[in-house]
């Protein structure tokens, strides 16, 4: 099926579950909810946690349906919701005991021309100076920017300060940007990293 | 109270001498059960007393006199009562619904009156007994949209949340069709837990087909505790199928096949011993009981 | 989850623009390294087809559990936005979900005990403004005290009535269910009538400002309401609960009658009455807190 196809059918599956349809929230829930547990799982490594955000997310779908206005994907919208109600969940709980050290993000709704970028990113300079980083500046990152989430939920995300999202996310551009303006020509790759890698 | 423990090891639920009495009726009349886990089929008539027995097994009731020991408590004490209701599943005979609820939030309240307070887990159990009785698509219904069989269905469904270790249903095929009833049987050999069932019912062939122990309650007494196969039994050589009426046989009736039925000593002329069924069995007792 | 695929991702991760079937069995195992995954999940946000596949990988009966608790609580919905707004006040959502089956919360209950109270009311108002003769002696001060009786007399027994639909077993169609469960029935009891009696107080103290009659007697009125109800349910614990609620009416309604009948209804409001309801309202709070546990046998005789 082509991808504006399957775009198409989810809007109206959105549409027919503000309208109060079960059955579509089912089929919604058919198409998404597999990923989306996957997703969070990578944030979160408790799976009762990522159960109660998957079922928080389509229950906030089925009650909140209309507020999708038609922009981004439906997928990146339903992403949206269910990384807050991971945070949620989080908060509910004990923040502490369920972090992993680092995790894949995302852009909450990501263009198409955001799309081209990261994929296929682990193959151009970009992901070779985020490789380098080290694993909690990659997390902040991941956090702020592809989540898209505020350095407060990053924190509840991370099981750290907020103050420390901060200081990790400044640290870890400034590292991308060195990276990024260096010249590779010959260099020593050892170097290029010890430059690359920012303090913890 | 040491005989009280030593039933604990032998049986789930006991009643020693219990009678109970509405002015000048008897509904039950010193009535000794033992029952041990598994499912056990009530059968009588209507009036035969099986509603106050279970009424009075899930606590609803009291009797006059007699012990009753359910799951090796007993109900006259007050903590002990409140154990019962905690493991107990009930579906009282004619029971009656807010009319204005739907089906799922039916289920919900009663399932916060079996003190499951957790909304997550009041939802999981309300989903679980759905599936189980089928009812996952009427979730939403209002109840007095309900036909009676599905109304039936709700019922059996209520008694089922909270996983009781004691289920008792008054008449829980009432109103089933056949495929439902079978499904209902499915629903029951397939529970968690291996709770001891009470059920009641005046289908015989229900009995046969679930229950390995049948109690026959007629006029508040009992008058057969035992298996199907031993109250088929009770019928040997009493049970006749003929060609032609006959008059003398305690109950004669004409089957589905054309031929004749009968239950009685004195064989008609030309007819021929038959495997007698417990359908049998609760007749004959039934006119024996009559006949008193 | 639990299903770790050890292989590192082979070289084929992506084929004609979707990620292989290998690649997202092991996204889906958690093997993939960080930077892949990103282009991963951005390729997903945007092909159906690959978010199917990842779908195959995730444990089915893990999905179907969630599919089914979701539907019932799409089903059970959190109620209305009264019950929302309690909810954020602090209250417990089970104590809410529990009241809302007392029939004396509904809409229609309510509206009309509304209807009444505006026909009693109306009735004074008419009176009192001179569009009916009622025939009343017009009494010091200016308002018909005659006029008013209808209003006494029906007013606190309109809580009463409330009331008694809270706990009567005739009102509750699955009342052996309640008996049979281990929900504490004196909590049940206590969280059903304290709604019915603010439920049925509100319209009831309303009309009696609406009604022409002395200022004071909206407040007049509570003691009274109280002191019924408290007695109605002290009276349950003693005799059958439909006719402790019948005794309680008529214990109010002779008293309302007679004194209308000698023109002098507001004498049943005034401080001596209002002293003799307050000693029935401790008396029966005493009762009631002593007995208590007589709710909780639900015997059925």
């Amino acid at each position: 099926m082509r991808p504006g196809a399957e775009q198409h059918d989810d809007a109206a599956l959105l549409r027919a579950v503000a309208g109060g349809d079960e059955e579509a929230l089912a089929a919604l829930y058919d198409r998404h909810a597999g990923w989306l547990t996957v997703r969070l799982t990578r944030r979160c490594a408790s799976p009762d946690l990522v159960d109660h955000a998957v079922q928080d997310t389509f229950l906030a779908l089925w009650r909140e349906a209309r507020t999708y206005r038609g922009r981004g994907d439906v997928a990146a919208f339903i992403w949206g919701i269910g990384v807050r109600r991971l945070i949620d969940a989080i908060r509910r709980d004990n923040p502490a005991r369920w972090r992993i050290p680092w995790r894949a993000a995302e852009t909450q709704v990501v263009s198409s021309a955001e799309d081209q970028v990261l994929v296929g990113i682990e193959h151009g300079r970009l992901g070779q100076a985020l490789a380098d980083l080290s694993p909690e500046l990659r997390g902040a990152i991941e956090a702020t920017v592809l989540d898209g989430l505020t350095c407060a939920e990053a924190a509840v995300l991370l099981g750290v300060a907020e103050g420390t999202v901060k200081s990790r996310c400044h640290r870890a551009r400034v590292a991308l940007r060195a990276a990024l303006t260096e010249q590779h020509g010959g260099s020593d790759p050892a170097a290029h990293r010890r430059q690359a890698w920012g303090t913890s | 109270m040491d005989e009280m423990t030593l039933n604990v090891s032998t049986a789930a639920v006991q009643v020693d001498g219990l009678s109970r009495r509405y002015g000048a009726i008897r509904a039950l009349d010193e009535v000794d059960i033992k029952l041990d886990r598994g499912i056990t089929g009530l059968l009588g008539p209507n009036g035969a007393g099986k509603t106050t027995l279970l009424s009075i097994l899930a606590t609803v009731n009291e009797p006059d006199s007699g012990r009753v020991s359910v799951l090796g408590l007993d109900p006259r004490d007050a903590a002990e009562r409140l154990e019962i209701r905690r493991c107990l599943g009930y579906l009282p005979q004619e029971l009656r619904y807010h009319r204005h609820f739907t089906v799922a939030g039916f289920l919900d309240y009663v399932a916060i009156l079996k003190e499951i307070i957790d909304r997550r887990q009041r939802a999981e159990e309300v989903a679980r007994v759905l599936a189980a009785v089928g009812l996952e698509r009427r979730a939403r219904t209002r109840i007095r949209a309900l036909s009676g069989g599905m109304r039936q269905r709700l019922g059996i469904a209520q008694a089922l949340l909270g996983q009781p270790q004691l289920l008792i249903l008054d008449e829980p095929t009432a109103g089933l069709d056949p495929e439902q009833r079978l499904r209902f049987r499915e629903l029951l050999s397939d529970l968690p837990g291996d709770p001891v069932i009470v059920l009641s019912t005046h289908q015989a062939d229900d009995i046969a087909a679930i229950c390995p122990t049948v109690v026959v309650l007629l006029q508040g007494r009992v008058r057969f505790a035992g298996t199907p196969a031993e109250l088929a039994a009770t019928a040997r050589g009493r049970v006749w199928a003929a060609d032609g009426r006959n008059p003398d046989a305690h109950l004669s009736w004409r089957g589905g096949d054309g031929r004749w039925r009968h239950i009685g000593d004195q064989p008609p002329a030309g007819a021929e011993l038959v495997v007698p069924t417990v359908e049998d069995g609760y007749l004959l007792a039934s006119h024996a009981a009559g006949a008193r | 989850m639990t299903n770790r695929d050890p292989e590192p991702v082979g070289p084929v991760a992506w084929v004609d623009g979707h990620a292989s079937d290998g690649m997202l069995a092991s996204y889906a195992a958690g093997t993939v390294e960080t930077i892949e995954v990103w282009s991963v999940e951005a390729h997903l946000t945007g092909c159906g087809r690959c978010r199917s596949a990842v779908s195959a990988h995730v444990d089915a009966a893990r999905l179907a559990r969630n599919r089914s608790v979701l539907l019932s609580r799409a089903a059970l919905g959190d109620g209305g936005r009264v019950r929302r707004l309690l909810c954020r006040c602090g209250l417990p959502d089970y104590l809410l979900d529990l009241v809302a089956a007392t029939p004396s919360l509904r809409v229609s209950w309510l509206l009309s005990v509304v209807g009444v109270l505006a026909v009693v009311a109306g009735e004074a108002a008419a009176v009192r403004y001179h569009l009916i003769g009622g025939g009343y002696p017009v009494a010091a001060g200016y308002w018909p005290a005659g006029a008013l009786a209808p209003f006494l007399l029906v007013g606190p027994l309109l809580v009463l009535a409330g009331v008694a639909a809270a706990f009567l077993p005739m009102f509750d169609p699955a009342y052996q269910l309640t008996v049979a469960a281990p929900f504490s029935s004196v909590k049940l009891l206590l969280v059903r009538t304290i709604a019915a009696l603010t439920a049925a107080l509100v319209p009831v103290v309303i009309g009696a400002f609406v009604v022409p009659g002395p200022g004071w007697l909206p407040v007049a009125l509570l003691v009274p309401s109280l002191a019924l109800c408290t007695f109605a349910l002290a009276a349950a614990t003693v005799v059958d609960a439909r006719a402790a609620a019948v005794i309680a009416g008529t214990l109010w309604a002779l008293p309302a009658l007679l004194l209308a009948a000698n023109h002098v209804p507001l004498r049943i409001v005034q401080p001596s009455a209002q002293l003799a309801c307050a000693a029935v309202l401790l008396a029966s709070a005493v009762v009631l807190y002593l007995r208590h546990d007589r709710f909780e046998l639900g015997w059925m005789r």
